[in-house]
């Protein structure tokens, strides 16, 4: 299959074409020729007006439920998902039935998503079954292509645990990414607390629940000198804690979702079961600290947390509504409606090259010659997301009549693409 | 005259004009309530259905003597030995109730917000007895109406919330009514039953000593312990609980004035008050249950005459 991308500006800082409006030839999942007005009359040809391309896009935290839920999502749906939000790459939480814990359940993801637009990357379990109490085989795992250790939805309650992960994955130069929680203290909350928590008579989560355990698992990733990444951070007092970290040494890398950069707690006086999502959505004085954080660095990556649920698990009384809500769709479009101050060029280094750096994965090249894996949008087109925008099986989604702004084209992933 | 809402969900969300007017319109029917016959057939030819998802005594008996005593033809529905313990949805639940035609619902269910949801899948009234632990407006509106009743006026009265706090949607509606009506709330109680923003959220002070509250107010509304809310161990032991926060008759005496005393109900008999306490012309608990009769008959029969429109 040959493609050709006409007239498309080049966002990949460590391409020789960066920031130059170019046509792109990709023969049999190659990326051949580079230059202007290129024909190629076999090619199926990509215009539009204002099209962008940089290297394909990785999402660091994403649920697909299979085996297990597959009513909700499975693993080709949840690629169809992937592909439609402009992402190549998508690592995938342990949180199925039965749990992603050992070398099988890593070899099935593996064996029945290669060929397809979106490489899924397994993230192991830290714990087996994901019980929190003793270390899964995590050293076969990462053989077997874990990319990542992760109790996934279920944050490791345990120090001595995560101590013993954290020492344990130094082997493999593994990272172990942590949702941080401290369920002691949030178990039974059903959203932030705080001044709506208390208005709208629901017990709260309370921030420091997240801060706690950001506090002790930075203490334990110092005290073994090993590799770090938190996941879904909602609080101001979170990024001044990782900014801290991170000027000490402690290696610790972050990421955060699109729905906590853009949505509050306020938006939960309706009772509205699309904004019930763990880590809860916070205060609107969070939600700018993290907007400042992106800007600023101290945020690495973006994490989707792509959480579907069918229709039953969310049309239901409040409190027995399941937590979470898909975000791959809507990712790019949430993320530059609400960071206007967040360059272009960093929001796409940010989803194309940091989050694969953080997890060891190696980087896609923008040149000549090199294996196509590509991500085309418009950073500005404004539209509005509709359910028919959501790719994937289930349709859970807060921002179903929001206005977002840029809109993804096409991925292309070596022989396989979705435009 | 008419309500600004289609549903009582909650105090919040009423305004200072729909309180009045259900006080305006339970002082006639409580006018009702005192005649030999004490049945209108304002609400004739009108179903109701009382769904109960929690257990409840005085409320649905209340409920159920207003609808009633308005002529209404009234369907009990409680979650034991239901659909509902086969695993039916609360959706399905309901629309199968209305598919037999009900005009109105009344609802206590043990979760916060579920009036609010069915609210956006169902077209008739429906009327909040109680959620989880956010509100349960008809008690609230009935403690108001019985201190109006005692005291002539609520506005600039000074009210305080006496125990937990935190599992209690007969505190937080009150809050909302009263403060609505412009009168002054202290919360009091143990700060592991006192949710950390209330101050700030609502507007209301904060006490962690009952005399010093009861020295400050003029009517005190002591809670019911709800041991059955409590996922995790919030205070030490009941005899701790009563001996620090329980309202009893020394206590009231130590004071420099007479309070009135309420409580919603059922007692927890020397836990939070004493029984001297209770039973004594301090107290206006079953005045309290009388006027929830008249109140729920306003409230019904409002939202009624609020579909007719």
């Amino acid at each position: 299959m040959h493609i050709l991308l006409k007239n498309v500006q080049v966002i990949a800082p460590s391409s020789s074409f960066h920031g130059q409006k170019q046509d792109i030839l990709i023969e049999n999942g190659t990326i051949r020729q580079i230059g202007g007005n290129i024909s190629a009359p076999q090619a199926q040809v990509v215009t539009g007006t204002n099209l962008h391309v940089s290297t394909g896009w990785t999402d660091v935290f994403a649920h697909f439920c299979d085996p297990g839920q597959e009513y909700k999502e499975d693993l080709q749906s949840g690629i169809k998902a992937a592909a439609k939000g402009g992402y190549t790459t998508v690592l995938i939480v342990p949180n199925t039935q039965p749990a992603l814990h050992t070398k099988p359940q890593v070899e099935y993801v593996l064996s029945r998503t290669r060929n397809s637009a979106v490489q899924v990357l397994p993230i192991g379990a830290v714990t087996k079954n994901l019980e929190g109490t003793s270390l899964a085989e995590m050293y076969e795992m990462e053989q077997a292509g874990a990319v990542a250790f992760s109790d996934g939805l279920k944050p490791i309650q345990s120090p001595g645990i995560m101590l013993k992960a954290l020492q344990y994955v130094k082997a493999v130069n593994g990272t172990v990414i942590q949702l941080p929680d401290d369920l002691s203290i949030s178990a039974h909350g059903l959203m932030h607390e705080g001044i709506y928590s208390t208005q709208l008579g629901m017990p709260g989560k309370p921030a420091i629940a997240e801060e706690l355990i950001i506090q002790r698992d930075l203490e334990l990733a110092q005290y073994s000198d090993s590799k770090l990444h938190f996941t879904g951070i909602s609080t101001r007092r979170s990024v001044d804690l990782i900014a801290e970290a991170k000027g000490k040494g402690i290696r610790v890398t972050c990421s955060v979702t699109p729905y906590h950069l853009s949505l509050t707690d306020g938006h939960l006086v309706s009772y509205d079961t699309h904004f019930k999502v763990n880590p809860p959505l916070r205060t609107a004085e969070d939600v700018k600290a993290l907007q400042e954080a992106v800007k600023y660095g101290v945020i690495d990556c973006f994490a989707t947390h792509h959480l579907p649920q069918d229709w039953d698990a969310k049309q239901v009384e409040f409190e027995y509504a399941k937590n979470g809500m898909v975000g791959l769709e809507s990712a790019f479009g949430v993320l530059r409606k609400h960071l206007p101050q967040v360059p272009l060029d960093k929001l796409i280094d940010m989803l194309s090259v940091q989050s694969r750096k953080i997890f060891n994965l190696q980087e896609h090249k923008l040149e000549e010659g090199a294996i196509a894996n590509l991500t085309i949008f418009d950073p500005e087109e404004e539209w509005v997301f509709n359910t028919s925008d959501l790719a994937g099986r289930s349709k859970n989604s807060a921002y179903i009549g929001a206005e977002l702004k840029g809109s993804v084209k096409g991925v292309i992933n070596g022989q396989y693409a979705q435009l | 005259m008419s309500l600004s809402v289609n549903h009582l969900l909650g105090i919040r969300g009423l305004q200072r004009q729909d309180i009045e007017l259900i006080f305006q319109t339970a002082d006639q029917f409580k006018e009702v309530l005192q005649r030999p016959i004490k049945k209108v057939p304002t609400l004739r030819d009108t179903t109701i259905v009382n769904l109960f998802f929690e257990n409840s005594t005085r409320t649905r008996i209340s409920f159920e003597l207003a609808e009633k005593r308005l002529g209404a033809d009234v369907v009990n529905f409680s979650a034991s030995g239901s659909s509902v313990s086969k695993g039916e949805t609360l959706i399905d639940t309901v629309n199968n109730i209305l598919s037999m035609k009900v005009d109105m619902v009344v609802m206590r269910h043990s979760a916060t917000g579920a009036p609010h949801f069915l609210s956006k899948h169902i077209d008739v009234p429906i009327v909040n007895a109680g959620d989880g632990i956010n509100e349960h407006p008809t008690q609230a509106l009935l403690d108001a109406f019985s201190i109006r009743e005692r005291l002539g006026s609520v506005t600039g009265k000074k009210v305080a919330i006496c125990g937990d706090i935190m599992h209690s949607r007969v505190a937080l509606s009150n809050i909302y009514c009263l403060k609505e009506l412009g009168a002054e709330v202290t919360v009091v109680g143990p700060p592991t039953l006192i949710p950390k923003y209330m101050e700030s959220a609502l507007g209301v002070n904060v006490s962690y000593n009952i005399g010093e509250a009861l020295e400050w107010c003029d009517v005190a509304n002591v809670l019911r312990i709800q041991l059955e809310r409590q996922n995790t161990p919030l205070f030490s032991s009941l005899r701790e609980y009563s001996l620090s926060y329980g309202v009893n008759r020394e206590l009231l005496d130590s004071l420099k004035k007479e309070i009135v005393i309420m409580h919603p109900g059922p007692i927890n008999r020397g836990v939070e008050l004493s029984s001297d306490v209770a039973d004594s012309g301090h107290s206006i608990i079953l005045n309290q249950v009388e006027n929830g009769v008249a109140v729920r008959m306003a409230v019904l029969y409002l939202l009624a005459g609020k579909k007719a429109e």
